[in-house]
Order: C-alpha cells, then sequence, then structure tokens
C-alpha cells in the first residue's frame, strides 16, 4: 500500500517510461528514448515507445520491452496485492514487441483519452530477469489476464506458481531481490526510523553525452528520517541534524523564520500546492438541494481571514478547482468568493427561507411540513485546519442565525460517511496536481457512492466534465475549463476555499532543491550539496 | 499455593481470552474504508478515469477477499435476509474471521501485517526490542529514585513537605509537556542543546562495543528522564503514606522507644511493611513496559510499542493489532498474578488464610 513517500523512495530505486518535469510543466521521456507516437485505428489508441538505448539493470542487461511487458502481466495477475494498479491500467489490452527491435514496443490501448499518454507511462518498470528467471510468463498474453475470470485465471497452474513465488520472495522486506534501473539502492532501512539510500555508482545514465534535468542525480547519499513529532524536526533541523524538512505546519515555519539565528543557517521556501481545500455540500440532503441555499452558505467563509488565521496570510485564492497557475485554463473573469452576509440573507430568502421571530430559518416543504436550516459539519478529527474552518463558518452562520453543529470524526469513519452520504457539510482537501484536469472522479453522476461526496451531477455538468476529460485540443480544452468554473460556481455542490501553500525549511548548504507545489515540495535527486549528502 | 497458582492462572486465561475478543469484535465492526481505499486509491483525487460503483465494489471485494476481510466476523450475526426484511439471527459457521485469528493464534500464528506484510510476531519481537530497553530502564530508575527519595524524606522531615509539593506538581503535568519541555530545555540549539533531538542515533561501523553503548544511552537520556519523571510522583507519594503510616504504628514507636536509632527503625522494620502498598504500583509498571509510551515515543521519534499500536489502530491494521492487544493483555494479567504472589509471598497473614 505505497504513500506519497513511499512513491518518493520508489522513484529513487526505479524508473518509469514518463516523467513529468513540473516546472515546465509537460512530460518527459525518462526510461523511454523519447516521447510515444500515437495513432488511432477503430476503436483502438497504439502509443509506440523506443526504450533508451543505454539504459540497463544494475548486472549490465538492458533494460527491453520484455521488460515493459512482464511489467504490465505482473500488474494484472491474479494473487498479488496489485488490485488498484489493474483497475488503473486496465485501458492497456495489449503490448507488442517489435520483432526487430527489443527495445521497442507498441501499447495497444482500449478507447480514446488524452490522458492515455502519460499514463501509459506512469508505472516502475520491473526486471524479469529478477522476478520471472524462466520467463514463465511470456507465454502468457496480457489480454488473457484481462479477459478471464479470477476463478479462470486462478487455476492457471503458471500464473499460480508465479505469484506464490513473487509473494514468497517477500519483495518488501528484501530490496536486493529487487533491483530498479533508478540511479539509488537501499543500502540500509529500519521501519519507523530511517532509510539510507546511496547512489549507484555505475548507473547507466551517467554515460549519457547529455544527462537530461529528469536522469540527473546529484546526492551520493539520501537519508530519509521518521520523525512524527513536527516540534522534534524543527530542534533537528536546528541542531543540523536533518538538512530538509518538508511540509512544515505554518506556525512553526513563521516562528522560526522570525528567528535570525534561524534565517542564517537555513532557507525557507512557500509553494503554492494542487491541493486545494474544499467545503463541500451533500446535495442530496433536502436542505441543499437547490443551489440558492448552497450559494448563500458559501458567503459565510471568510477566506482571507481564514488564509491569515491557518496559514499566516500565505495561501492561493480561487475561483474554482484550477490553480491561478493553470493561467491557460483558470477563469479570471469569474469573482472571488465574498464573505457577505448580506448577500447570503438575500440568496435564503430566495431560496424560500423565511427568517422566524427567534431568529432561525424555516421553509414549507411540499407535504405541508417546515424545514429547519441547521446543518451538521463534518471534518477529520485533529486537523487544526480543518476545525478552525469550521468554527469560523459556524460562528458566521451563528450571526444569521443559523445553527451549525461541529461534528469531528476519525478519518476511516469520515470516509465511510462521505461515501455513504451520510452528512451534511464536509471540509476536506482536494488533490490534484497541473496536469489531470478530469474532475469526473469527484463531480460526475457516475461517481456518486465512490468518490463523489457531494451527490452532485446533472445532464448538463456530466455532459461538460466528460467532453474535458476526451478534448484533445488544448485550447477547445481552456474553454470547456473555464465553462466548467462557472457551472461550478453557480451551482456550488462544493466551495474551493484556497490552494493550500507547502513550506519547506532547508539548510544553506543545500542547493538547487526545485521547491514545488507537488508532494512532497521538492526534488530531492536534483540536491546539490557541498558534501552531496541529504539527510531529511 | 499451587491451587492458588492455578486458580489465578485460570482466570488469567478466562480475561485474556475476554479482552482480546472484545477488542476483535469492536474494531471489526469500525468501517474499514479508508484501509481499502489505501489498497486502491491513486494519490489524487483528480484521476483519469471515473470508477463506477459497481467498479469499485467489486475491486473492494477483491481486497477484502485478500485481507480475508470478506468473511463473516463472528459465529453468528444479526442481519436481515432480504433489503427490508426483519433481521434475524444468523449462523455463519466456523469459517468466520474470529475463529480463524484464534485457530491462529493456537498454533502460534499472529498473521502478517497488512502495512507492511511482516509477521506479527517478528513485528512484535523487532519492537519489543526497542521498547524494552528505554521503558525498563525508565521504571528501574524510577523505583530506584523513588526508594532513595523516601527513605532520605523520611529522616529529614523539614524537606518532606517541599519534595512532596514539588512531585504534585510534577504529577499534574501530562506526559507530553514534560517531554516537550525537557525536549525544548536540553536540546535546542538557541538553549542548551546537551542532547540529541530524536532517534537511537547512528552506529558507526569503527565503534567500541563502549562506545555503541554510550551513544545509544546518551540518545535515551531525554525520553526515559522523561518516564521516570512522570512515574516517580505516584510511587513516592504512596510509598511516602505508606511509610509515615508504619512509623506511626506501635511497633515502630517501641523500637525508638527502645533506643534503635531512626535509620534502623526505618530500614530494619518499618520499610518492609511499607512496601506492600506499593507492590500493585510496582507491579502496574510491568504492562507499560511492555506497552511502551506513545507520547514520549512520537515526541523522541523512536520505534516503540506505543507507536506501533496506535498506528495500527490509526490505519485498521488488525492482524497487529490484535497481536499487540494479546501481548498487552497477557503482560497486564500476568502482572496481577505477580502482585498477588507478592503479596502472599511478603505478607503471612495471607500465606495463613491459604
Amino acid at each position: 500500500m505505497p504513500n506519497l513517500y513511499a512513491i518518493e523512495a520508489l522513484n529513487l530505486l526505479h524508473t518509469c517510461l514518463l516523467s513529468f518535469d513540473n516546472a515546465a510543466g509537460e512530460l518527459q521521456p525518462w526510461l523511454a528514448n523519447a516521447l510515444p507516437t500515437v495513432q488511432y485505428k477503430d476503436s483502438l489508441t497504439l502509443i509506440s515507445y523506443q526504450l533508451r538505448k543505454a539504459a540497463t539493470w544494475d548486472n549490465g542487461r538492458p533494460v527491453q520491452a520484455t521488460d515493459v511487458a512482464f511489467t504490465l502481466k505482473a500488474m494484472n495477475c491474479p494473487g498479488l496485492p496489485n488490485e488498484g494498479l489493474k483497475s488503473r491500467f486496465q485501458f492497456i489490452k495489449d503490448i507488442q514487441i517489435d520483432p526487430k527491435d527489443p527495445q521497442r514496443f507498441t501499447l495497444i490501448c482500449q478507447g480514446r483519452a488524452p490522458d492515455y499518454i502519460r499514463e501509459s507511462g506512469d508505472y516502475f518498470i520491473l526486471p524479469e530477469y529478477a522476478l520471472d528467471k524462466e520467463g514463465s510468463l511470456r507465454s502468457i498474453p496480457l489480454s488473457y489476464l484481462q479477459e478471464n475470470s479470477a476463478a479462470t485465471l486462478a487455476r492457471n497452474p503458471v500464473l499460480s506458481a508465479f505469484a506464490n513465488r513473487y509473494k514468497a520472495a517477500d519483495l518488501a522486506h528484501h530490496p536486493d531481490k529487487l533491483p530498479g534501473c533508478g540511479p539509488y539502492r537501499l543500502e540500509k532501512w529500519q521501519s519507523a526510523q530511517y532509510l539510507t539510500f546511496r547512489r549507484k555508482t555505475n548507473w547507466w545514465a551517467d554515460k549519457l553525452r547529455r544527462i537530461p534535468f529528469q536522469l540527473q542525480a546529484h546526492p551520493v547519499a539520501i537519508d530519509y528520517r521518521v520523525i512524527p513529532e513536527a516540534s522534534t524536526s524543527l530542534l533537528a533541523l536546528k541542531q543540523g541534524s536533518i538538512d530538509i524538512y518538508p511540509l512544515v505546519p505554518a506556525r512553526d515555519f513563521s516562528t522560526l523564520r522570525a528567528s535570525a539565528t534561524a534565517r542564517r543557517k537555513l532557507n525557507f521556501y512557500i509553494n503554492p500546492s494542487y491541493e486545494v481545500v474544499t467545503l463541500g455540500f451533500n446535495t442530496r440532503q433536502p436542505l441543499l438541494h437547490d443551489r440558492l441555499t448552497r450559494q448563500a452558505l458559501s458567503h459565510l467563509l471568510n477566506i482571507p481571514a481564514l488564509i491569515q488565521a491557518t496559514e499566516q496570510g500565505f495561501a492561493e485564492r480561487t475561483v474554482g478547482l484550477i490553480s491561478a497557475r493553470s493561467r491557460a485554463y483558470y477563469n479570471d473573469s469569474l469573482p472571488l468568493l465574498s464573505f457577505d452576509l448580506t448577500q447570503a440573507t438575500s440568496l435564503l430568502q430566495r431560496a424560500g427561507w423565511l427568517r422566524q421571530t427567534s431568529g432561525s430559518w424555516s421553509r414549507p416543504n411540499t407535504n405541508g411540513t417546515s424545514q429547519q436550516l441547521t446543518l451538521t459539519v463534518s471534518y477529520r478529527a485533529n486537523d487544526p485546519l480543518f476545525e478552525q474552518i469550521g468554527i469560523q463558518f459556524q460562528s458566521a452562520a451563528a450571526m444569521l442565525g443559523i445553527p451549525i453543529r461541529l461534528k469531528p470524526t476519525e478519518s476511516s469513519l469520515l470516509a465511510g460517511k462521505l461515501r455513504k452520504g451520510n452528512f451534511d457539510v464536509y471540509i476536506r482537501t482536494v488533490a490534484g496536481n497541473p496536469f489531470i484536469f478530469n474532475f469526473a472522479p469527484i463531480l460526475h453522476s457516475a461517481s456518486i457512492g465512490v468518490a463523489n461526496y457531494t451527490g452532485f451531477g446533472t445532464a448538463t455538468s456530466d455532459k461538460l466534465i466528460e467532453a474535458i476529460a476526451a478534448e484533445e485540443d488544448l485550447k477547445r480544452k481552456a474553454l470547456l475549463l473555464r465553462k466548467f468554473q462557472v457551472l461550478l460556481q453557480q451551482e456550488s455542490p462544493l466551495v474551493p476555499i484556497f490552494f493550500l501553500p507547502y513550506r519547506l525549511i532547508a539548510s544553506n548548504r543545500i542547493k538547487n532543491l526545485q521547491p514545488s507545489g507537488l508532494k512532497p515540495g521538492y526534488e530531492v535527486k536534483a540536491v546539490i550539496t557541498k558534501s552531496s549528502k541529504a539527510n531529511k | 499455593m499451587l491451587r492458588f497458582l492455578l486458580l489465578r492462572l485460570l482466570r488469567l486465561i478466562l480475561a485474556t481470552w475476554g479482552i482480546v475478543s472484545i477488542i476483535f469484535l469492536l474494531s471489526r465492526t469500525v468501517p474499514d474504508d479508508q484501509l481499502i481505499a489505501r489498497a486502491l486509491e491513486s494519490q489524487t483525487d483528480l484521476n483519469n478515469r471515473v470508477v463506477t460503483i459497481a467498479e469499485r465494489q467489486a475491486l473492494e471485494q477483491q481486497v477484502r477477499h485478500r485481507l480475508e476481510l470478506d468473511r463473516p466476523i463472528f459465529y453468528f450475526s444479526i442481519r436481515p435476509s432480504a433489503p427490508g426484511a426483519r433481521a434475524h439471527w444468523h449462523w455463519n459457521g466456523f469459517n468466520n474471521q474470529y475463529h480463524q485469528w484464534w485457530q491462529r493464534v493456537l498454533h502460534g500464528e499472529l498473521g502478517r501485517s497488512y502495512r507492511d506484510n511482516k509477521p506479527v510476531a517478528s513485528l512484535l519481537t523487532e519492537t519489543l526490542a526497542f521498547t524494552l530497553p528505554f521503558t525498563v530502564l525508565a521504571a528501574l530508575l524510577a523505583v530506584g529514585i523513588a526508594l532513595l527519595l523516601v527513605l532520605w524524606m523520611a529522616q529529614h522531615a523539614r524537606w518532606r513537605t517541599y519534595w512532596l509539593a514539588a512531585l504534585y506538581g510534577l504529577d499534574a503535568l501530562p506526559l507530553f509537556v514534560v517531554a516537550l519541555l525537557l525536549l525544548y530545555l536540553l536540546a535546542n540549539p538557541d538553549g542548551l542543546a546537551l542532547f540529541p533531538a530524536y532517534g537511537f542515533g547512528d552506529q558507526e561501523p569503527s565503534a567500541t562495543w563502549l562506545e555503541e553503548t554510550g551513544n545509544y544511552l546518551y540518545h535515551l537520556a531525554l525520553p526515559v528522564v522523561s518516564l521516570v519523571l512522570i512515574t516517580l510522583p505516584s510511587l513516592v507519594a504512596q510509598l511516602d503514606a505508606s511509610l509515615q503510616q508504619e512509623l506511626q504504628a506501635a511497633y515502630a514507636v517501641t523500637a525508638r522507644a527502645k533506643g534503635l536509632a531512626f535509620r534502623q527503625v526505618v530500614r530494619h522494620h518499618t520499610l518492609r511493611n511499607a512496601l506492600l502498598p506499593a507492590i500493585t504500583l510496582v507491579t502496574d509498571l510491568l504492562p507499560s513496559i511492555v506497552a511502551g509510551a506513545v507520547v514520549v515515543e512520537v515526541i523522541f521519534a523512536l520505534p516503540g510499542m506505543g507507536r506501533l499500536l496506535a498506528d495500527a489502530a490509526a490505519t485498521r491494521d488488525y492482524p497487529v493489532l490484535q497481536g499487540a492487544v494479546l501481548l498487552i493483555a497477557i503482560v497486564r494479567l500476568c502482572s496481577h498474578m505477580v502482585a498477588d504472589w507478592l503479596y502472599v509471598q511478603i505478607d503471612p497473614r495471607l500465606r495463613s488464610r491459604l
């Protein structure tokens, strides 16, 4: 079950076909020699790759198309913990290896989507020679793995034997059995304490005449230290026992930056991320079914005050789920949400709510009864950011006579409640990135009960979301995205509050950190130090 | 005596079974959405494709099947036979999670961690190897210092009130405050940077055994001091009250009247009796020695049992959670048995009643 930190570590050991250059905002070939060529044939997308000629495994064997084929088959092999990967890459139906060039291959993908190119190269390539010495999976086509039922596949002796060998290898605890073609090897590690990576002395990319950015790996050794407590991390940073501290809490960051001693020894970075804090409404609730009520409640958020209180004034405001940094797609003609009690009152009245003499709000139902405007706000417990937003929303609502109950909930319980729609209003973050603009998982009606927690989805919005996901022409995509932001602001199933800033503190002997808005907030392989050793 | 111990052992087995079963059933009734989501979802909310409810349910079913969470939790359940129908008792047979877990435990297998796929038994052993040195050291120091302090206070009555007041004040502080105070006071480059802020330190390959031990103890200093400071007040208060009571007793007054030195009265007559009420306090340290101290482990970034248990609970790592609870429950109940046995050994009145 890899998390973001595990993926960061895996990026040091293994390589994918493609990588994403955050600064340039474009795809780059990584293990591939160049960006793939794409052809369309009937309902299929054919994506052809050429691997880098110089790419080799640690034993000197070249990385070949058979390794890519093996990886795809392993991701679809039954009996292995690969359910998520299997689902994510199920659009790759087959792989055809060029008989004349063992480093050239074509991926046969079902359907057509702009994201196929990036996705087709976004998985770590595994060495066939290390995990399947006999090449037992070569005789099994990828399509066989995808088209047959789990029960049929489980009866296949070749697949069962492979799955048993794979599990018996216990790769999670014997990384030496899984060599990667990345620049580092895991030298030592201790669970919940540290991981030490050491750069390979014979890494294949060092032999390239010109080493592209994505293949650069400067630190000789990288130590990751697991320090759960922020205060301890700060002291360790001040003591000089760690060099880089990413994702620093706002208050700690400001306190340390205010210290002249710390400023002499440390550098401070803030980068807006692609993680947006949102307030979501359960549109299935009769109280929140109409957009005017949702719009009214949106005006109870005093976003500048929230940014000041929770992020010490540093956060990027937004009109929608797209960051202003994606200039072509951001709809700058839309107004930023204002804290406006008068406007909220007027919208509530337009939505049919009547203020009672007691100060509360009610409106008649069609069956003769009346609805009381009272809401519960759910959010992850022990999160000061969400708590602060909840408290501010509660106090603003109280000014209008709307009772709000705050319900901090344990994260797993909250996830279940959101999926089942057992909530009124939630506060959570939506994690995005600068290259995916597919809002279907969180706002399409087909995703209700999965990740569309608000339950929002109309024929118009579904059509627009589908059109955005399918559009390949960037200009047309920009127009659609701008239209989507207008629709989101009008319908207000969720309110994007602000993009979280990622704060990073590093020792001043660290150079070339390349801070970015994607976790963990910097590029570790780019780091240059006096001794070329980074501790984090 | 044997009958007494056998009865205690039987009670221990029954109580362990009860505690572990309750924890098992409670933990499995909590939704496992996040556990399943972690196994399935990518790292962003804006993915490349829509997963429909049917697809999602099929994926979840696959993960649950792999983790053996698709079986019924217990031998029976109460559920409706059809949606909307009345709920009724349903016998699930022996192929349930509870039965399977106990069956494995009785065969000496605690399962594998969902998080890192390590056998739970070896995970617990590894973690105990980190936890025990500092918790045992802290417990020994706390008991030793408490004894010395109580004896010293008995002989220096003028200082007793001040010491007790200071210790009551210390007792009012939560562990995280004590640990953070020590960290900011003694591991802070802006103040006194006498100790390291976290971890066990790096072992140099060329270091001698003595250097390694010294480095290890140097890194453990603040965590151990935190635990000692938090354990000491209750021990001292209990021991002191008990000793003062014994010193008022007729036999102690008689001993003093006969001309025995105060120090001798305390050391040879009253202390042994004063230790009786403290037995429970001391044996109560045993489970915390095994369970670790999550607050200290988090603050000083130590990989102990407390953190393992807290992380397992937060991430729904059921095999680890169950294994750790089983271990701690056994140690806690054993500590009660040890306390009972010590009472019998020390107090002849109890021995005569058996």
